[in-house]
């Protein structure tokens, strides 16, 4: 049993990037003597790291151009192999093409076929896009959000004094404007996101409208007032759930042979707002992640916490 | 017919001369009080004069109350943001008014 809480704590501080310390009374009286010894092999000039690192500088540079060079081989060995750009005996350029315009309304359901295509052809390839998205925002979130370890007294000075200039200036003009504007910015990101299979536009587009609209309220009505309803849990909630359904309606999908052979999701006639199988949902997922992920940068980056 | 088309040209052609003023504007000043004025200009009067010239062209009713759509959000936009940046650079630039003064 004890075994396995140490390897637990092991576990949770290697995942937390803490140095493994178990027993830590025991590290404290010991670290003192390691950091002694280090410091006497960087004045003995032997067995440094850095001389080390030094002494291999050529290998390195010498390794860098090679493995370079490789990659540039590899990269240009199959672009060799590709179709020349614009020839019209190309797959890609004919019959890929012609396929995707003959048989694209019938097979995804989408007026719009860019959705068709970005959704339901693609599928694969948006889900690592709207991945990328929610990892910057994790990554972000990790550098910049203030909390108990991330904390420092100019930092607090400064939000002091900002906070000081908030309360100072009323922003009424903007206050009136986000009042009007607002609502309305956000309404037609959602009716962007909604009609992203009969109309130009979509998840990417709308949700990035409504992150827009609401970094227009948070600017004009102050942090505190969006934390009532949109902090971090929220942002996380929100992202997870999209990508998981996203994940989920995918891999049916794929697990139906990803051809849409034993499809029981109707399709619906094309042309009405409930069609097209699972674009629609996939394209609010998209939106969501997209509208969390712009309001999570401007507020981490502005105040440091959603 | 003619008519109606020479005016709808008219106004998108002074509307594209206000666009110039704004653009030359931006680069020619060199504070930015000034430049935000100058292209403030082709967001409201240019914008304006453009649009009009597009409404008297249409003649669907639908597209029209499109156009005016379109007027009325740069016009409550573009004055707001404006403004923010204005009143940023006012309380960040301690001598902002001497900068005003010589262009």
């Amino acid at each position: 049993m004890s075994e396995n809480k140490s390897f637990w704590a092991k576990l949770k501080s290697w995942i937390d990037g803490d140095e493994v310390i178990i027993n830590a009374d025991e590290y404290i009286s010991t670290r003192e003597r390691k950091d002694k010894v280090i410091g006497e092999n960087m004045l003995g000039e032997k067995h440094a790291p850095a001389e080390k690192l030094r002494a291999n500088s050529t290998l390195y540079r010498v390794l860098s151009v090679g493995i370079t060079v490789c990659f540039i081989v590899v990269m240009l060995g199959v672009v060799m192999d590709l179709p020349m750009f614009g020839d019209p005996g190309s797959i890609t350029n004919n019959e890929v093409a012609a396929r995707y315009l003959e048989k694209g309304i019938e097979e995804t359901g989408a007026i719009n076929f860019v959705a068709g295509m970005i959704l339901d052809y693609r599928a694969f390839d948006t889900f690592g896009e709207s991945n990328v998205l929610f990892m910057a925002v994790v990554a972000v979130l990790m550098l910049l959000q203030r909390d108990k370890k991330n904390v420092s007294a100019v930092e607090d000075k400064e939000m002091a004094e900002d906070e000081v200039f908030d309360g100072q200036d009323s922003k009424i003009i903007l206050q009136k404007g986000a009042k009007v504007l607002a609502p309305i910015v956000i309404l037609y990101g959602i009716y962007v996101v909604l009609n992203g299979h009969l109309s130009p536009g979509g998840g990417f587009s709308g949700g990035s409208i409504i992150g827009a609209g609401l970094i227009l309220f948070s600017a004009a009505n102050g942090h505190k007032k969006m934390q009532t309803f949109f902090t971090v849990k929220t942002l996380t909630k929100i992202s997870v759930a999209c990508l998981l359904t996203y994940c989920g309606c995918k891999s049916y999908s794929f697990f139906t042979g990803a051809n849409h052979v034993g499809w029981e999701i109707p399709k619906g006639t094309p042309g009405d707002l409930l069609s097209s199988g699972f674009i629609l949902p996939l394209n609010i997922c998209v939106g969501l992640v997209v509208a969390c992920t712009m309001y999570g940068f401007y507020a981490l980056f502005t105040k440091g916490e959603i | 017919m003619p008519v109606r088309e020479i005016i709808a040209a008219i106004c998108i052609i002074i509307g594209l001369l206000v666009f110039l003023c704004g653009t030359y504007g931006v680069f020619r000043l060199k504070y930015v009080m000034n430049k935000m004025h100058a292209a403030a200009l082709g967001d409201t009067m240019g914008l304006f004069m453009v649009v009009l010239g597009l409404i008297i062209m249409s003649s669907n009713i639908f597209v029209i109350a499109k156009f005016i759509l379109i007027i009325l959000f740069f016009w409550l936009t573009s004055p707001i943001a404006t403004h923010m940046l204005a009143k940023v650079e006012l309380l960040t630039n301690k001598d902002a008014e001497e900068r005003m003064k010589d262009k």
